[in-house]
């Protein structure tokens, strides 16, 4: 018998969300992802904040991927303010990245996902039949935590990021003391790839719309112009005439879309998709060794994405260590000004859209956060509204489970996502 | 070296107690909290991490709020063996609690964990965000703080 699936409390997802599917005459009604944590308001306390308190106030957005929220927010103020920064400052804001992808990555990976795959309850039953993948998974994970620390003086909320650069250079010593335990953190992830192509996937495709950063250079984390997989592609400062944002009443998230009203997906198969050719060897070698094949279009294999993902930071991150031999000022000089910029910067979950509007005393006017999960909402719901009816006569705790899966296999960060409220009074 | 942890979310009504608690310890007994064989650290959401904080240390002292039925404000304390009773899930928005956490250290990494590892509970009532501790929570930590010195005292008596 078809049954509602209510999952009030999702389990292995950053933040408070619940899901809801709801029958009527045994056919799919409605769908939910409602978001219930509650909202953050960081757009509106920001305002009249001195610029430069920016990336360390939303670095609290997200105690996961606090690093994506320094990178976003200082690159729009620089382009408010006009600051350039050097190739070594960008050069060591890559490093920073990379060792937050590691801990986000492996921590998403093994502890989050991997259990749906294995048929595991959570990470806790799974580290007591494989404790070696769990230990691998803590290892990786340190090594991140610890490149963070090392960079950006803590191990989860760095403080080290300024407006204009960094507040000082970290220690040539201690950022090479890293690099064994990167070079074994590089072999780890070659073997995550070949453990994540191993496993078995939902059976589930959708012909999505990607969106991501893309560059000719390099891998796009850190910035870039905004690549569609129709091929549009524009710079950050165009980002809000292409990708609008909405309120919908079940949820304290915004909702998103295109310009054209569709759905559209950010995260790591987008990047995958989109910026395969720019991947380094050791990744690109990674991928094909383990079998894997583009264009990826089933959401559950995010996970594979990311596995790919780990190694090229791994190894961005260890040539970065080797050459680190900073010179000069650690930050740039700044003239306050009237200005309006954008930043973009990819999150280990996808997109990360920051735009500003400072006043000549240095004071913020206005705000504008649009993060990943916030982006995937809709699709994950389009999703869901195609991979429901197949699941839906399984046994009600595996057809609950397997739609708890899809949403996790975004790796939503709720707690990221529920920054803004819009709020309507019906009267 | 014994390592107090507080551990909890300060903008969490109760959920703060166990970081008030600790607090309010090393206020009443500076000279212990200041012992060269003692770390002390405040955790708002330790999550993983915490394996990290205790790897190494040879006793712990954990104080956090506690959920077990009893009225608000009631004091536990256990050791690592009693937490088997707890089931393995967490009201901590990302998962991960105490419970948790030392379950996976003992499956992962026994040799680096403490050998003695005390839970110093404090029982919270409501933990709605932006609250402050409850009148019963408050009232109960100066007794928590006794339990805390006694529990180090002991620690440091068998230490030396």
């Amino acid at each position: 018998m078809r049954q509602n699936i209510e999952v009030d409390a999702l389990a292995r997802v950053e933040g408070e969300g619940a899901l809801y599917i709801r029958l009527k005459d045994g056919e799919i009604a409605e769908i939910q992802v409602n978001i219930y944590e509650p909202p953050r308001f960081f757009e509106g306390f920001l305002k009249d904040r001195y610029y430069q308190e920016v990336p360390d106030i939303t670095a609290r957005i997200c105690g996961i991927c606090p690093v994506a929220y320094q990178m976003s927010s200082v690159q729009a103020l620089e382009a408010a303010l006009s600051v350039q920064i050097t190739p070594q400052m960008r050069l060591l804001r890559r490093l920073l990245y990379c060792a937050e992808y590691i801990e986000s990555h492996a921590l998403h990976i093994y502890m989050l996902q991997a259990p749906d795959l294995l048929g595991h309850d959570s990470a806790l039953s799974l580290a007591a039949v494989a404790p070696d993948v769990v230990r691998q998974a803590l290892r990786l994970k340190k090594i991140g935590n610890n490149l963070l620390r090392t960079i950006g003086g803590r191990s989860v909320h760095p403080v080290n990021t300024c407006v204009g650069g960094f507040y000082r250079w970290p220690d040539v010593q201690a950022i090479r003391s890293l690099i064994p335990e990167l070079e074994w953190a590089l072999e780890a992830s070659k073997e995550t790839v070949r453990f994540a192509a191993g496993l078995a996937y939902p059976e589930f495709e959708m012909d999505y719309e990607f969106v991501a950063l893309t560059r000719p250079d390099e891998y796009a984390i850190y910035d870039g112009e905004i690549l569609s997989s129709t091929g549009k592609k524009i710079t950050p400062e165009e980002f809000e005439k292409s990708y609008i944002e909405s309120h919908v009443q079940h949820s304290n998230a915004l909702h998103s879309h295109t310009s054209d009203g569709n759905t559209y997906f950010v995260g790591p198969l987008a990047r995958l998709n989109l910026n395969f050719e720019q991947l380094r060897p050791a990744a690109r070698q990674a991928a094909e060794e383990a079998g894997i094949t583009l264009p990826l279009r089933n959401p559950f294999k995010n996970l594979l994405a990311r596995a790919v993902e780990l190694v090229e930071v791994c190894d961005v991150a260890i040539e970065l260590c080797r050459s680190y031999q900073p010179t000069g000022t650690s930050h740039a000089a700044i003239q306050l000004k009237n200005g309006e910029g954008a930043g973009v910067s990819e999150a280990p979950r996808g997109l990360l859209y920051h735009r500003y509007i400072v006043d000549e005393a240095g004071k913020i006017r206005f705000a504008r956060i649009t993060p990943p999960t916030a982006q995937n909402f809709a699709q994950m719901e389009a999703d869901l509204w195609q991979f429901a009816p197949r699941v839906i006569d399984l046994p009600h705790e595996d057809a609950t489970l397997a739609c708890e899966h899809l949403v996790r296999s975004y790796d939503p960060c709720i707690s990221c996502a529920t920054h803004f409220l819009k709020l309507t009074i019906d009267r | 070296m014994i390592v107090v942890i507080g551990i909890g979310q300060t903008l969490r009504g109760d959920d703060g107690a166990g970081i008030q608690a600790v607090q309010r310890w090393q206020a009443a007994n500076p000279a212990t909290a200041s012992h060269p064989q003692l770390r002390v650290e405040l955790e708002e959401l330790p999550g993983l991490s915490l394996l990290d904080r205790l790897s190494g240390a040879d006793a712990a002292i954990l104080v956090d709020a506690v959920r077990s039925g009893a009225p608000p404000g009631c004091l536990h304390r256990l050791e690592l063996s009693d937490l088997d009773a707890f089931r393995p899930e967490s009201d901590s928005a990302h998962g991960w609690g105490v419970a948790e956490t030392l379950y996976l250290g003992r499956l992962l990494d026994s040799e680096n964990l403490p050998g003695i590892i005390v839970l110093i509970g404090i029982e919270a009532g409501a933990m709605r965000l932006g609250d402050a501790l409850s009148r019963e929570v408050t009232g109960a930590l100066d007794q928590a703080a006794a339990m805390i010195e006694a529990s180090v005292s002991e620690l440091l008596f068998t230490a030396d």
